[in-house]
């Protein structure tokens, strides 16, 4: 029996010969279409060269050279979208775009004159065999990506790419409403629309429901939002079938979305219909085309269809390739003939041939390093932040200059803060759930809309895989979003996009896409007793194992202006993402040992002194111990100082780390290695908290204090009230701890 | 089995000392065939190829005359097209640098060779009365003929700051791959070398009786060209052809009009990327050969700066690039005695 390969080429082959083709499903002219002759056969050559791909690549995965049978076949049509679109129109791809991406490529040059003429034939084998010269992720991935295409890379999460194009969509609006300059057209053009293609099983992924409603919410509200969603319903996930009419009644009635449908089989009514969503999307508005296609060869290379499939369903979706229909068209028109048609096949499949042998030479990432090269992003020339001008600030704080001139708590200077900053950057966009008016539920926001307006500051849906997802479309087109994430446990239902999506970017394009910005998240316990478990969730799990991340978290608000700059640095100069974890149970606090004694709060700085990544702050100069803590431990450790100094006689020192990941080991062991005794303090849960890291550090150094212990808030969650005490490290404990160590001492002492 | 190969056409600058007489001494059996040129020569009131080619001693001033050099080498390298041996040879893809564009469009059929003719001597002929700007070469390559990238976009900075001065015309014409021809007016020129250090007291080199080609400065040219070349008809090539981007023209979708436009239009007066070209014909054709067409042999060592540049089948330097053309020659230049009985008949 032939592999389903071999059988879609020779039945193309044999049908196209025999004249056995297709009828054409439906009678629409080329002047009707908005095409030309040339247009058409460039369109079939295009679909021709991503099914020969598709089949080359099954043929290199059976020698072992390739990596990746997942394929376009059946989803050709996609050629029409291509033809429709500019270059210059942002495009987020499925993984069955091949068609899409290949035509792009080959009319790019024609489009935009400045482009470079790409290689696609070239690169595609490049990314198939993970060759580390693949243009777009250096032998990463087999995704689909380019930049002077305009195509961000996507891999294979389900319908995780779908947040951001509406991201993308809401930037481009933005930028011209914020008037940002776009030097060298590195961004996309006023006018152009941002397309977004998914699988009819994926449009039920919450992901993608996500980001439909909130680019409907948007539009419902009258903004802009220009957004052209393409589902390619080819009728089955994998093997569970669609339910027929599925994808018509779900999206056929959403707010403010123009439903449209397009037969991905028929490459005339394809494309006008497609040039029609284009046009609408041009007017700013979202469209839904729906487009009929077909899978063919399976899910994968792997995939058996006949285990879910009858033979005849295989058949009758063969019979339905959409490049038998093309060449019937073709030859209806009189494009072509049919020996041209077969003589242009065979050419371009030889030609891939040979091609592929001298890909499967080329080189692969070696090591380690070669892999890990493109984690962390290219920096770039931005100088650091330099602070506004006294008579600016004072313009600025105008209407609370008596909070502004006196010492405040940590909520209201990150408040401080972030105005200086919105002040100092116009591309500086901050958002999330009830940041605009209300100011954030801890008013950490408070203002910012009205000192910058509704297009800097404003709301968004309650729904953080948009908040997130926006970010990420945001950032890739030149703003710096610093979103809020309104409680740390929120953050995770929406963790896939910074996992799986804002943290890869740079990874699986090379450095080429990159996509800064500053999240900044409520969290962590003590709110005393208030709130459970929802509201101080005490986990940063969540994000210490991704690569390339950067976590901080300030104790007190002088070290918060500091570092939420620092941060804000870290996104403009060096593309990172930042992870800026704000401990809510010291928004407000202002005393640390005694009421009114205002230790723990402070006024804003006259003059910033930054404070590096990795720059943790030591308080005290003691030997006998040394803490090693951050955010509410900080704070608790400087009260426990003050009594085992006066009431034990322990002089310490307390290490506030200030940054979470990546951790300044080198200049830490030295910092601990003055002390006999060391604890690591962790207001975070045992298993997967950081204590784990520093311990491992404590433990492969080469030298470290004789006494270390670990202190920890239980593997529990947080229950509301009181118990909430029961599972976190306390001050009582941490004595306990220290004491411990320094039973020796204290012996010595009291004999 | 044929081996696949990829044709590049010479451009202006190929017809030389040396090659006075390359029609006599390689195409005596050709007149009948080169008779198209000769016609409409004569109906321009220009000599004949043949006359100019049989000159008793190569004139500088009139061998490079854009009118008088662009027929010539196009006679040159259309004769050296026939000469190929297609019994061993299978023409992949066309292309050519500068001027060869004109003579790729010629020999992939999307122009008659009469209408050939008539656009290669009406664009050569535009600066009868006056050059418009000029040109010089100059090189980014090591001794190992690796390019260097950093020094290549020192020089296209340099340009961009030479153009922004007022006064000043200067811009990128043709990239080579490891040189660069630079083109604009007479101050840019001398700016330019005076920013430069002068290598092997050779360059920067002026092209003596070339224009501004590839430039702005060209737009006037373009338009004249548009006007005058109405009546051409272009068609779809039969052999792909690859242009000065980089782009492919194929036999079944090429758009006429587009070929036109871009014929006359950016190919004009835009910067022509012929190292684009060549690693386009490698990456997406993967020929087993490259013959460059005579006359002159010049574009043989640009052609190997950009195989050594993608690091074509293992190919990383001047040294490996040698080693492979002793024992398996990849590049064939038809203009170079030795190597032209590889390709052609005669």
């Amino acid at each position: 029996m032939k592999d389903s390969a071999t059988a879609l080429h020779d039945d193309f082959i044999q049908r196209v010969s025999e004249n056995n083709l297709p009828e054409r499903r439906h009678r629409i002219s080329l002047a009707e279409a908005g095409l030309n002759a040339e247009q058409v056969i460039s369109m079939f050559e295009s679909q021709v060269l991503s099914r020969l791909l598709d089949l080359e690549a099954r043929q290199l995965k059976a020698q072992g050279k390739s990596y990746y049978t997942i394929g376009s076949s059946g989803h050709e049509g996609s050629v029409a979208l291509a033809e429709a679109l500019k270059v210059s129109d942002p495009a987020y791809l499925h993984y069955r775009s091949g068609a899409f991406f290949i035509h792009r490529a080959r009319k790019a040059v024609q489009d935009d004159p400045g482009t470079p003429a790409q290689t696609p034939i070239w690169d595609m084998l490049l990314s198939l065999c993970a060759s580390s010269e693949d243009p777009i992720s250096g032998g990463r991935h087999k995704v689909l990506g380019s930049k002077p295409l305009n195509v961000p890379p996507q891999t294979s999460t389900i319908a995780s790419h779908l947040p951001k194009a509406v991201g993308a969509a809401l930037a481009i609006p933005a930028r011209k409403r914020l008037a940002l300059d776009n030097p060298d057209n590195q961004y996309p053009p006023d006018n152009a629309v941002v397309f977004c293609n998914f699988g009819d099983a994926s449009a039920n992924h919450a992901t993608a429901q996500s980001a439909f409603n909130a680019s409907s919410w948007c539009a419902y509200q009258g903004l802009d939002i220009p957004l052209l969603w393409v589902c390619e319903d080819n009728g089955i996930g994998i093997s569970v079938k669609t339910p027929t009419g599925w994808i018509e009644q779900n999206f056929k009635h959403r707010p403010k979305f123009t439903y449209l449908q397009a037969d991905g089989l028929d490459l005339l009514h394809c494309y006008m219909n497609a040039r029609k969503a284009v046009r609408i999307a041009r007017q700013q508005k979202p469209v839904f085309l729906h487009m009929e296609t077909v899978r063919l060869m399976g899910h994968a290379g792997a995939d058996a269809e006949i285990a879910y499939l009858t033979e005849s369903q295989i058949e009758q979706n063969q019979r339905n390739d959409p490049l038998l229909h093309s060449a019937k068209l073709l030859i209806d028109l009189k494009l072509l003939t049919n020996q041209q048609i077969v003589d242009l096949y065979l050419n371009l499949q030889h030609q891939i041939e040979l091609v592929a042998r001298q890909v499967i030479d080329r080189p692969k990432l070696a090591c380690a390093q070669e892999v890990m090269q493109s984690i962390i992003p290219k920096s770039n020339q931005n100088l650091p932040l330099a602070g506004l001008t006294q008579p600016q600030r004072d313009a600025l704080f105008a209407k609370e200059r008596r909070a502004f001139e006196s010492a405040q708590p940590l909520g209201r200077m990150i408040n401080f803060a972030l105005a200086e900053i919105m002040a100092e950057l116009d591309n500086v966009v901050v958002f999330g759930e009830d940041v605009a008016a209300k100011g954030g539920v801890y008013h950490v926001t408070s203002r910012l809309q009205q000192k910058f307006g509704p297009n800097r500051v404003f709301n968004s849906l309650l729904d953080e895989t948009s908040i997130l997802g926006g970010a990420i479309g945001l950032a890739q087109n030149g703003l710096l979003p610093i979103p809020e994430i309104q409680f740390l446990a929120y953050v995770h239902n929406a963790e896939d996009q910074i996992r799986g999506e804002a943290a890869t970017l740079s990874f699986f394009s090379n450095q080429q896409y990159t996509n800064p910005m500053v999240i900044r998240i409520a969290g962590l316990a003590y709110q005393k007793g208030f709130g459970g478990h929802f509201h101080n969730d005490n986990s940063l799990a969540v994000f210490r194992d991704i690569p390339g991340l950067v976590i901080t978290c300030p104790s007190n608000g002088q070290d918060a202006v500091a570092m939420l700059r620092a941060s804000v640095d870290l996104a403009r100069k060096e593309n990172r993402v930042v992870i800026f974890i704000e401990p809510i149970a010291l928004y407000m606090t202002r005393d640390l040992h005694a009421p009114g004694d205002e230790l723990w709060a402070s006024k804003y700085p006259t003059k910033h002194t930054p404070i590096a990544p990795g720059e943790f702050n030591t308080f005290g100069q003691g030997k006998d111990y040394c803490i090693v803590t951050y955010g509410n431990g900080y704070f608790l450790s400087r009260q426990a100082e003050k009594i085992l100094k006066e009431q034990h006689n322990l002089d310490g020192r307390i290490i506030d780390l200030r940054w979470l990941a990546p951790l300044n080991e080198k200049a830490l062991l030295e910092e601990i290695n003055q002390c006999n005794s060391v604890l690591v303090l962790d207001e975070c849960r045992k298993t997967g908290s950081l204590s784990e890291a520093l311990m491992c550090m404590l433990l492969e150094a080469p030298t470290r204090p004789d006494n270390i212990k670990r202190r920890t808030a239980e593997d529990s969650f947080i229950p509301l009230g009181n118990a909430a005490n029961a599972v976190l490290p306390s001050v009582e404990q941490i004595i306990e701890d220290v004491l411990a160590m320094n039973t020796h001492k204290n012996l010595k002492r009291a004999g | 089995m044929k081996k696949r190969a990829l044709v590049v056409c010479p451009g202006r600058g190929t017809y030389n000392k040396e090659e006075l007489g390359y029609l006599s001494r390689h195409h005596q059996d050709k007149t009948e065939q080169l008779a198209f040129i000769e016609q409409y020569r004569q109906t321009v009131n220009q000599p004949s190829v043949h006359e100019l080619d049989g000159k008793d001693r190569y004139s500088f001033k009139l061998h490079t005359l854009g009118e008088h050099a662009s027929a010539l080498i196009y006679a040159c390298a259309y004769a050296d097209f026939m000469s190929i041996n297609q019994d061993e040879y299978e023409i992949v893809a066309i292309t050519g640098n500068s001027m060869g564009w004109y003579i790729a469009l010629s020999v992939a059929q999307a122009l008659s060779p009469q209408d050939s003719i008539t656009l290669i001597d009406t664009m050569g002929s535009m600066m009868k009365n006056g050059l418009i700007g000029s040109q010089l070469i100059y090189p980014a390559v090591g001794a190992d003929w690796k390019i260097i990238t950093d020094k290549k976009t020192e020089l296209f900075t340099i340009v961009e700051e030479i153009n922004q001065r007022a006064a000043h015309a200067l811009y990128l014409s043709i990239d080579l791959g490891g040189y660069l021809v630079v083109a604009g007016n007479e101050t840019g020129l001398s700016a330019f070398e005076q920013s430069v250090p002068n290598i092997d007291d050779r360059f920067p080199m002026r092209l003596y009786n070339h224009g501004a080609f590839h430039t702005p400065l060209m737009s006037q040219i373009s338009d004249v060209g548009k006007d005058k070349l109405t009546t051409l008809d272009f068609n779809r090539p039969l052999t792909p052809l690859i242009d000065g981007r980089g782009h492919i023209w194929t036999p079944y979708s090429t758009n006429p009009q587009q070929l036109f436009d871009y014929t006359l239009g950016h190919q004009v007066t835009e910067p022509y990327y012929f190292n684009r070209a060549i690693e386009v014909g490698l990456k997406e054709f993967s020929p087993e050969t490259i013959i460059v067409l005579g006359p002159g042999s010049s574009l043989g060592s640009s052609v190997a700066h950009s195989l050594i540049n993608i690091g074509w089948q293992g190919i990383s330097n001047k040294a490996e690039f040698v080693e492979r053309q002793k024992r398996d020659p990849f590049v064939i230049s038809m203009g170079m005695e030795a190597q032209r009985r590889f390709a052609s008949f005669s």
